[in-house]
């Protein structure tokens, strides 16, 4: 399921990153990788906060229906 | 020998903080991804031989923005003796995914584990001898905002960089990449083996600039490598590269690192970010916060406690005091020893200038002060993250708040923070409406026309007035040029929410020593030198010595003045201001004190009785022309220093231009509107 769909508290493992080549990249560099583990820690209108390798990642709805988790 | 030591991290970890610590620099720290854009150079205190860099910060090699491209292009192109890595321990595998990248180029590296205060305080502890048994570079626990650490930092530095001490190889790719890997070393020709290692790497990676620069044919081999490399790898040999990093980093840190919690802990900053990006709370802290910033610095009713004066007007008012005493000595003094009558002219015309400004820097102080309060404080890339939904609705995102909210301060460091804005449309309309948001140096001209032409009105509404026009301007502006400007739509949001901080007291005072450094220099050489040259134009003609209204300076601006008719204010002093404004913003209040004569006197009294500064004004403005003529400099060509951002940042003349041009019409436009509709209603 995507990653915008997941409640807060929720910890999932990544399994996809369908967006384009450069933001993939960027999404790699910055932690996002395939099994990697990601808890949901605050949601607002904007977007989701991440927790993620110990870092807080905030990304807007619209990325965040392109992650995919299980 | 000297050597060249470049800073290098992500964004964010404290690379500017250890650099001033080391040069005794004064360089923008600011508590958010992105603040430095560019390099910097510096001399170490302790040891003049090795020169500091500082540099953009980075998440990896590969670069996403332009101004990673610089740090990318420092440390693999042009090679420092040798690279200080600063890692964030408190986020320690994320940033050591840029330095095993960094140890892949095989330049003598030593890393600088930072924020060790906040990896203790989290009860966490972190094996820097193993890490560096593991990596074969010397590894420093520093704190760089105390200062804590640096001299053993920078002796292994030195001794690193004199020996060129490199890095252990680290093997951490399966055994189908290394073939890749090795397979394309075969065939690139230039650079020493570490280079044609890193090359190679990168060119798995997909990267496009290498790419690029390779002979067509190689290009080619590269491409077959690649595409064969994939498909052993599900399809994307990149996603495999960043996981097998990522892979070997994790079983690292499982050595070297003790975590007092497991998993995701909940920590201050979680807290707080819940009422802070709250879903309903959000907007209403962030214009209380708005609100308080621009209050504290020029409110006459401060926390709307009638006759309360904001810290900003308390000062001024102690200035302005001030100055109208050192005005009177100046007099006193040159009168005394038999001045000319021309001498003591220009002197008092210049002390009226300089003064008219002066008067107005506590205002500016406290704002800077605040606004980096506010950048200190980690609540600038929260803000961002909450007005991004709102910024899409006209077409920019969340992240072109940062250069904006700069925009109030100083449009020069603003226009170049845009740089961090990786969709270049983005980036092209938020520079051309940066200088809307009103930059400190105009404030004084709303302070002006407010204690002058609205003393019985309410003055704090009158220039949040004006503060409102220019963000309406630039809201509208921003949706009107994203349907003109071709480019790409808005791009996605992605940004690291940093930890919140307390600002230091010293950081606080840096800024502010700083401000006021920076702006005695530009009283004493540019505001100066234009009242000089005001006195003389405005004094003398082709005759000789003249009345003002025959001077070069009255021809001059009644040229001009026409020009104005329709926006109320064709009046040849009132020209030259707007002119003069493009040297300097702060010239307007200058030049109004010089041509309507003693402003600082008067303004005091104006302060502390609300009673009219500059009375001459009157008989050239109407209330709604006055309007108008703030509006106008508000929004017009801002000052050459910015201009000359933009060239820099746009990269072209077309593109300066173009930007220049909308603002003068738009200034144009919005003056005249306003000057007809308020002409209404007073
Ligand atoms: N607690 C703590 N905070 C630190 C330390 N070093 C830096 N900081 C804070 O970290 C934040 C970022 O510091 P900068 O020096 O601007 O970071 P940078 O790496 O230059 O950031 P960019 O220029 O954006 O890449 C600031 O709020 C600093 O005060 C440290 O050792 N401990
Ligand atoms: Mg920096």
């Amino acid at each position: 399921m995507a990653l915008a769909m997941v409640t807060i508290g929720e910890t999932r493992t990544i399994t996809e990153l369908r967006v384009k080549e450069e933001m993939k990249k960027h999404l790699q560099d910055l932690g996002f990788n395939v099994g990697e583990r990601v808890r949901v820690v605050g949601e607002n209108p904007s977007g989701l906060i991440l927790l993620l390798n110990g870092a807080r990642i905030a990304l807007n709805r619209g990325l965040a229906t392109k992650i995919s988790v299980a | 020998m000297s050597y060249t030591v470049a800073l290098a991290g992500n964004p964010n970890c404290g690379k500017t903080t250890l650099f001033n610590e080391l040069t005794g620099s004064k360089q923008h720290v600011g508590n958010w991804p992105g603040v430095t854009v560019d390099k910097k150079e510096g001399a170490y205190k302790k040891n003049k031989e090795i020169n500091v860099l500082d540099l953009p910060g980075t998440y990896s090699l590969s670069p996403y923005s332009a101004e990673e491209i610089i740090a990318r292009d420092y440390i693999v192109k042009e090679k420092p003796d040798a690279v200080i890595n600063i890692v964030d321990g408190a986020s320690i595998e994320r940033n050591l995914y840029l330095t095993v990248q960094v140890l892949e180029t095989g330049i003598p590296t030593v890393i600088a584990m930072n924020m060790m205060d906040e990896v203790e305080s989290r009860g966490d502890s972190i094996d820097c001898e193993k890490l560096s048994k593991i990596f074969g570079v010397p590894v420093v626990p520093i704190v760089a905002r105390v200062g804590k650490g640096l001299e053993e930092l920078m002796k292994v530095t030195g001794q690193v960089a004199a020996e060129k001490q490199k890095p252990n190889e680290i093997r951490i790719y399966e055994q189908n990449i290394e073939e890749a890997v090795e397979e394309i070393m075969d065939f690139l020709t230039e650079g020493s083996k570490d280079d044609r290692r890193w090359t190679a790497v990168k060119l798995l990676e997909g990267d496009e600039i290498i790419l690029e620069s390779l002979q067509p044919e190689q290009a080619k081999m590269v491409q077959e490598i690649v595409e064969k490399l994939d498909s052993q790898c599900q399809g994307d040999a990149e996603a495999a590269i960043a996981d097998q990093r990522y892979r070997y980093i994790v079983q690292t840190v499982g050595e070297a690192v003790k975590k007092a919690h497991k998993g995701h802990a909940e920590t201050g900053s979680s807290k707080l970010d819940k009422i802070m990006t709250n879903r309903v709370l959000a907007l209403p802290i962030f214009a209380l916060v708005m609100y308080l910033l621009f209050a504290a610095t020029f409110s006459e009713n401060f926390l709307f406690i009638p006759g309360l004066p904001s810290p900003g007007v308390w000062l001024a008012g102690i200035v302005e005091t001030a100055w109208g005493a050192l005005t009177g000595l100046v007099e006193g003094g040159l009168t005394a020893i038999g001045a000319s009558d021309w001498a003591l002219g220009l002197a008092l015309s210049c002390m009226d200038g300089v003064g008219a400004v002066v008067g107005f820097l506590p205002l500016v102080l406290v704002l800077f002060l605040l606004l980096s309060f506010l950048e200190d404080s980690g609540y600038m890339a929260r803000v961002a993250f909450v007005m991004d939904r709102i910024f899409r609705h006209f077409g920019l995102s969340g992240r072109s708040f940062i250069p904006l909210l700069m925009g109030f301060g100083c449009s020069v460091p603003a226009l170049m923070a845009s740089r961090t804005l990786e969709n270049d449309k983005d980036r092209k309309i938020t520079m051309m409406i940066t200088p809307f948001m009103s930059c400190g140096a105009k404030l004084p001209i709303y302070m002006m026309f407010a204690v002058t032409m609205f003393a019985d009105g309410n003055k704090t509404t009158i220039v949040f007035g004006i503060y409102m026009i220019g963000l309406l301007v630039a809201v509208l502006s921003a949706f009107l040029l994203g349907k003109i400007i071709k480019g790409n739509g808005v791009s996605n949001f992605i940004m690291e929410l940093p930890s919140y901080r307390v600002p230091t007291l010293k950081s606080v005072l840096i800024h502010a020593w700083e401000k006021v450094k920076g702006f005695a220099v530009k009283a004493g050489t540019i505001i100066f030198g234009s009242t000089v040259l005001i006195w003389l134009l405005s004094n003398f003609n082709f005759g000789g010595m003249c009345d003002m209204e025959d001077s070069f300076l009255a021809s001059i601006g009644n040229a001009i003045k026409v020009i104005f008719i329709p926006l109320g204010f064709a009046d040849w002093r009132a020209s030259v201001g707007i002119v003069t404004g493009w040297i300097a913003k702060e010239n307007i209040v200058a030049t109004f004190g010089q041509l309507f004569g003693g402003v600082s006197d008067e303004v005091v009294e104006a302060v502390s009785a609300g009673e009219q500064a500059l009375p001459a004004i009157t008989s050239v403005f109407t209330p709604a022309a006055a309007w108008a003529y703030m509006a106008f400099n508000l929004l017009c060509m801002p000052c050459f220093a910015a201009v000359g951002a933009i060239k820099r940042e746009m990269g072209s003349w077309k593109w300066t231009l173009r930007t220049i041009g909308y603002q003068m019409v738009t200034a144009y436009v919005v003056a005249f509107i306003i000057y007809h509709l308020f002409g209404l209603f007073y």
